[in-house]
């Protein structure tokens, strides 16, 4: 049996079409109606000339709509790029162009933005704009139609009349794309992760049996579609017919109005980063909600300060709490089962023992296995869960995905994840830091190269440098200092502007300072210790 | 507290200061809703909280942190009055 994702929706609408599979508030679209309406999607790509292989970006924040979407580039063959709808028109631009998107799926709200992005991505041929109800009803067609330069504008009722059969496996098999999704490059350009059916498989897989996921289960990230948590929700929920939950826009702002949505939309396992579980651990006024269908706790993407994991599981002593970690390019490669009644960790909880079908293993920097307590390596992950490549970057990729050290007799990929770690005593790997300019801010991966290549974009700018300050709440805030022409008389409001036109809101620096020069060190580098130090 | 004017003025200076993250919407507007604009996310949500604290002295009680009061400028200034009128009435209790 062709062991591709949309194998998963397929299989589950056999099972339990009338099951929810996408749930937001008290409305859901059953197994059945997913099944059917991504076919619908699918041809609807097809009729637009999308061939195997091709890339569709899907322009839209969470939704059913946006799961219908992501099945539908799939049966279709195709490979889907989400796009964030929050991201500056000009990021959107440049990763629209780098995958060479041809056809934007979006929704009602996100149609605009999407036919607007032609004027920078010539290549654009067809917008295909979900309907209200998520997509059950035909959107009405617009008034005035496509600007004759523009895209297409491919109505919903031009999907709904696509047959809703099933579509073949076509040409696709496990080793092709399923998805790209775009992280932060160190030299100024977003880079976009190829991940293939299997290797999404081998992580979705091994998720839904790690969470334990039944037919029972109502599943809930707030991750987005371009964040690679959002694969959990979206396909090991379906694996186990399992119903995703969708929270509203705007409540997980709010730590009470999250936990009362817990409560009433009766979330059963929860994943996100550990910002959002500490926001609601200090601000979400827990014990004051009934939350005991919620069995597991997972949090990735960053790590969890001890005190604040303390103070969740004593506020919320009842489920499972399960640390993951694993960079887009591995998928979650390592695992960690908080053990039940920790309430007064002192250190980060480790990062744990490989997954299924995955091998982690570190390198000291004399090329040795790191095999005791007390040594120290860089973290290499093999396993089929590896990224193909970063798209369009060969010289990228092979610095990344490297021959294993380990395996003399023949060529095998391994991963090197630039996160230093070390062993416990029980043999779990503990992260210690990274190796290079890559911190992380809400959960979301920022390199420090790429604020720095924004902030020399703009022409007063003769110097900048980039620095972490470490936060509790947030694990990184990025301070910006910065040299630039006096004549110019360059403002804090100046520099931010200029960075919110180019860079997500995430990488925009929190604290902007001035300086005539930055120090250097012996080597004429500039002294990034002393800048630190500096800003303590 | 403040009058009016002046509440809503150091509130809205803020927000636009500190917050807001597209310069196209400024000059803000009292009414305008800061979760449309996506002006208020769960950060910015907090740094207005801890500024809130600092600069007026009023912490927002964690059942209090929801879109009805934080979702404009004049909600937010409605919601500190309220506080502040609560808080006055406590004081002529005790006394």
């Amino acid at each position: 049996m062709a062991y591709l994702l949309q194998r998963l929706l397929t299989d589950s609408a056999a099972r339990a079409a009338r099951r929810p599979a996408v749930a937001v508030g008290a409305r859901f679209l059953t197994y059945a109606e997913l099944d059917q309406l991504s076919n619908q999607v699918g041809r609807a790509l097809l009729a637009q000339g999308v061939t195997p292989g091709d890339r569709v970006g899907i322009l839209s924040p969470k939704s059913a709509a946006a799961v219908v979407a992501q099945y539908g580039v799939l049966k279709a063959g195709a490979c889907y790029v989400p796009l964030d709808p929050k991201s500056p028109a000009s990021r959107l631009a440049t990763i629209m162009t780098d995958s060479g998107v041809t056809v934007v799926l979006a929704d009602q709200a996100t149609a605009g933005q999407a036919a607007a992005l032609a004027d920078s991505v010539p290549q654009l041929r067809a917008v295909i704009v979900s309907g209200p109800h998520w997509g059950r009803d035909a959107a009405p067609r617009p008034a005035d139609g496509p600007a004759p330069q523009g895209p297409a504008i491919v109505p919903w009722e031009a999907v709904l009349a696509e047959p809703a059969g099933a579509l073949g496996d076509g040409l696709t098999i496990d080793s092709d794309l399923a998805y790209i999704l775009y992280t932060s490059g160190s030299t100024g350009t977003p880079k976009g992760v190829m991940i293939s059916h299997r290797a999404s498989l081998t992580f979705v897989e091994w998720a839904a049996a790690c969470a334990g996921l039944t037919e029972e289960d109502r599943v809930c990230s707030p991750a987005p579609l371009h964040f690679d948590l959002s694969v959990f929700d979206v396909f090991a929920a379906c694996k186990a017919g399992a119903c995703m939950a969708v929270v509203p826009e705007n409540t997980s702002i709010f730590p009470a109005r999250l936990a009362q949505w817990l409560e009433r939309a009766q979330i059963s396992v929860w994943y996100s980063v550990p910002s959002v579980l500490t926001m609601l651990a200090t601000h979400g006024n827990l014990p004051g909600f009934e939350l005991s269908r919620l069995r597991a706790v997972i949090f990735a993407g960053e790590v969890f300060p001890a005190k604040h994991l303390n103070r969740l599981m004593t506020e919320l002593p009842g489920p499972r709490y399960l640390n993951w970690y694993g960079p887009t390019e591995t998928n979650v490669c390592t695992w960690y089962e908080v053990p039940p009644g920790s309430g007064e960790l002192t250190a980060p909880v480790p990062i744990g023992k490989a997954c299924a079908n995955t091998d982690a293993f570190a390198v000291t920097s004399e090329g040795g296995r790191v095999a005791k307590p007390g040594e120290e390596g860089e973290l290499y992950v093999r396993g089929s869960g590896l990224m193909r490549g970063y798209w369009g970057d060969q010289e990228k990729t092979r610095r990344m995905l490297v021959r294993n050290p380990f395996q003399a007799a023949y060529d095998e990929p391994a991963y090197r994840t630039g996160d230093l770690v070390t062993l416990d005593d029980a043999g779990n790997y503990v992260f210690l830091g990274r190796r290079d300019g890559m911190v992380k801010t809400r959960g979301y991966r920022v390199e420090l190269g790429e604020v720095e290549a924004a902030l020399y974009a703009h022409p007063a700018i003769r110097e900048a440098v980039v620095l972490p300050v470490p936060d509790e709440l947030l694990g990184s805030r990025l301070r910006a200092v910065i040299c630039a022409d006096v004549a110019a008389g360059l403002t804090r409001e100046e520099v931010l502007d200029h960075c919110r036109r180019r860079l997500p809101s995430y990488m925009v620096p929190d604290v902007v300072e001035f300086l005539e020069a930055l120090p250097r060190t012996s080597t004429d580098k500039v002294d990034r210790a002393r800048l630190a130090e500096h800003g303590k | 507290m403040k009058g009016v004017s002046q509440l809503e003025e150091v509130i809205n200076d803020y927000v636009s200061r500190e917050l807001v993250q597209d310069a196209s919407l400024l000059p803000l507007g009292n009414a305008t809703s800061l979760l449309e604009t996506g002006i208020i996310d769960s950060l910015s949500l907090l740094r207005l909280v801890v500024f809130i604290q600092q600069r007026l002295g009023i912490t927002v009680d964690d059942v209090d942190l929801v879109p009805e009061h934080f979702d404009t400028i004049d909600a937010i200034c409605a919601y500190l009055r309220s506080r502040e009128a609560g808080r006055a009435g406590q004081a002529v209790g005790h006394g």
